[in-house]
């Protein structure tokens, strides 16, 4: 493997609860993403997949353990404005146009503001001419392509994606993850991608991580071997849908033993 | 289509209400429904028209406005700057708090006689309506500084944001239909705070026309200057409404 960009070192994870216990959320997890690799993060729904996410991005700290981004705090690379994030909730800000959502990383790292750049990436997410209007104008599909427009935007060093395209109905989605791609391809940047759809993971991902949840621990690590860039005709192969048969079975809740 | 339609229904409604309101009060007027010191609405309407009274009005009124206007602003900026101090400086949180909810706790009308006697007479009215619009706008602001959601807090963090940043690009914006919700019901707050100060015994405006109709039994005077603080105070507050849904829409 190439150098290591984000680890997580025998990582655990509690949360304090309002009746006074402790939730554990996960329990010794243990990840290296190298440089340039995009890993695709699957499980069940409160396995800890969004927490692994928030570590990464210094947004929690670890109870036990250590994460490291390229060897150093993850808050480092968020003070020095290199990391890329989009959420499930587009986050975008309803009094700003798509431009100037784009343009807020620009602003908040106290940056001049490189239109030419800001211009091409909302070109490189399909919403050209949509510049002035505001996300409320916007469909789904599009304010979350704004929101991945925003976190490329600086180009960042990591790109933290928590379920951007679990909101949207399954053609649009589909869409998503062509462009999505297409863009990750031409710039290979180390990508976390959290997500519940296992075609999502294998269309997108090197790497895909399975977990389960109660608490939270990482029980499969499946290196995926298509070509890219890959085409959407992929999906129709054979090993695909070996691959797919495999995580889901993963996925399920007796999947856990091998 | 849809969102105007409701808008005119909306309108029409009011409109219906406010005229059965005004017939309503001119048929009890006509007929003496609740005795002689309720006047019909017409005779109200011709005192205020008469020539010779203009100049009364018009001194009254601008003395009213303006004690108004100056507590409303003075009050605004006041409180608009202490939230944000809470803000900036969280030590100053707790102390701050407790301080404005005192001020809350004192009544405005027994805070009237001692601002009298310590300050200008002509100072109170703008003073007790500044406190009481201080008041308002300070739970507003600070209330609406916390209304950034978690998703955007996040956003920032990760983006790697400086709370002076923070502050200016995220929280000040998404405070303001807060701030302006508060701007609007600040604004009979402002009317009555300058009323109830003019009350006791300010050298010239409504509320002192009020009380000095009241004590000469000069009905249709009395009713006059509460008709003119009423409209002014439903024009404003209506205007602000106006204003107010324009911010929602923009920032919300
Ligand atoms: N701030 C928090 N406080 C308490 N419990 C939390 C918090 N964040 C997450 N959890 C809990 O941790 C577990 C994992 O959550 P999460 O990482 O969001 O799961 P996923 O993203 O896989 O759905 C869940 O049981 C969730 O309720
Ligand atoms: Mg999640």
């Amino acid at each position: 493997m190439t150098e290591t960009a984000i680890h997580l070192d025998r990582v655990g994870k509690s949360f304090a609860l309002d009746n006074g216990k402790q939730l554990t959320a996960l329990s010794e997890i243990d990840l290296r993403i190298g440089k340039g690799e995009f890993v695709a993060l699957l499980g069940p729904s409160g396995c800890g997949k969004s927490t692994v996410l928030r570590l990464a991005a210094a947004l929690e700290t670890p109870s036990a353990g250590r994460v490291t981004i390229d060897g150093k705090e993850p808050q480092a690379l968020s003070r020095a404005h290199r990391l890329g994030v989009a959420f499930q909730d587009h986050a975008l800000l309803p009094w700003l146009d798509i431009f100037a959502n784009v343009a807020l990383p620009f602003q908040v790292a106290g940056r001049k503001v490189d239109d030419a750049r800001v211009k091409e990436l909302i070109g490189l997410v399909g919403l050209a001419g949509f510049e002035k209007a505001r996300p409320r104008q916007l469909s789904g599909g599009m304010r979350q392509r704004a929101s991945i427009a925003r976190a490329l935007a600086l180009q960042p060093d990591v790109l933290l994606l928590d379920e951007p395209f679990g909101a949207l109905d399954a053609v649009t989605r589909r869409h998503m993850n062509l462009e999505l791609q297409r863009i990750w391809s031409a710039q290979r940047i180390t990508t976390l991608l959290v997500t519940h759809s296992v075609d999502e993971a294998l269309f997108l991902a090197d790497r895909v991580i399975v977990m389960s949840g109660r608490p939270g621990r990482i029980i499969r690590d499946i290196s995926i071997p298509f070509e890219r860039p890959r085409h959407p005709s992929v999906m129709r192969d054979k090993r695909f849908h070996e691959l797919v048969d495999e995580l889901t079975l993963a996925l399920e809740p007796e999947g856990a033993a091998p | 289509m849809t969102l105007q339609s409701e808008a005119v229904h909306r309108l029409v409604l009011g409109a219906v209400g406010v005229g059965l309101f005004l017939a309503i009060w001119q048929v009890i007027g006509t007929y003496r429904l609740a005795g002689m010191t309720w006047p019909p609405l017409t005779d109200v309407l011709a005192f205020i028209a008469d020539p010779s009274k203009q100049g009364l009005f018009v001194r009254a009124m601008l003395a009213s406005f303006a004690s108004v206007a100056l507590g409303y602003v003075v009050g605004i900026l006041s409180g608009v700057a202490a939230a944000m101090l809470g803000q900036v400086l969280p030590i100053m949180r707790p102390g701050l708090d407790r301080l404005v909810a005192v001020i809350h706790a004192v009544p405005l009308v027994a805070l009237a006689p001692v601002f009298m006697v310590l300050a200008n007479r002509d100072l109170t009215p703008p003073a007790i309506s500044a406190l009481g619009v201080f008041y308002m706008i300070y739970v507003a602001t600070t209330s609406g500084l916390k209304a950034a959601s978690h998703t955007h807090r996040d956003l920032f963090t990760a983006l790697g944001s400086s709370p002076t940043s923070r502050f200016l690009r995220l929280e000040l914006p998404a405070a303001l239909p807060a701030l302006v919700s508060g701007m609007k019901l600040a604004i009979p707050v402002a009317f009555i705070g300058t009323i109830v100060g003019e009350w006791f015994g300010a050298s010239r405006g409504l509320g002192l026309l009020m009380v000095s109709a009241m004590q000469n039994f000069q009905i249709p005077l009395l009713w006059s200057a509460v008709l003119i603080v009423t409209t002014a105070s439903l024009a404003l507050f209506g205007l602000m409404s106006l204003f107010e849904r324009l911010v929602y829409g923009r920032f919300q």
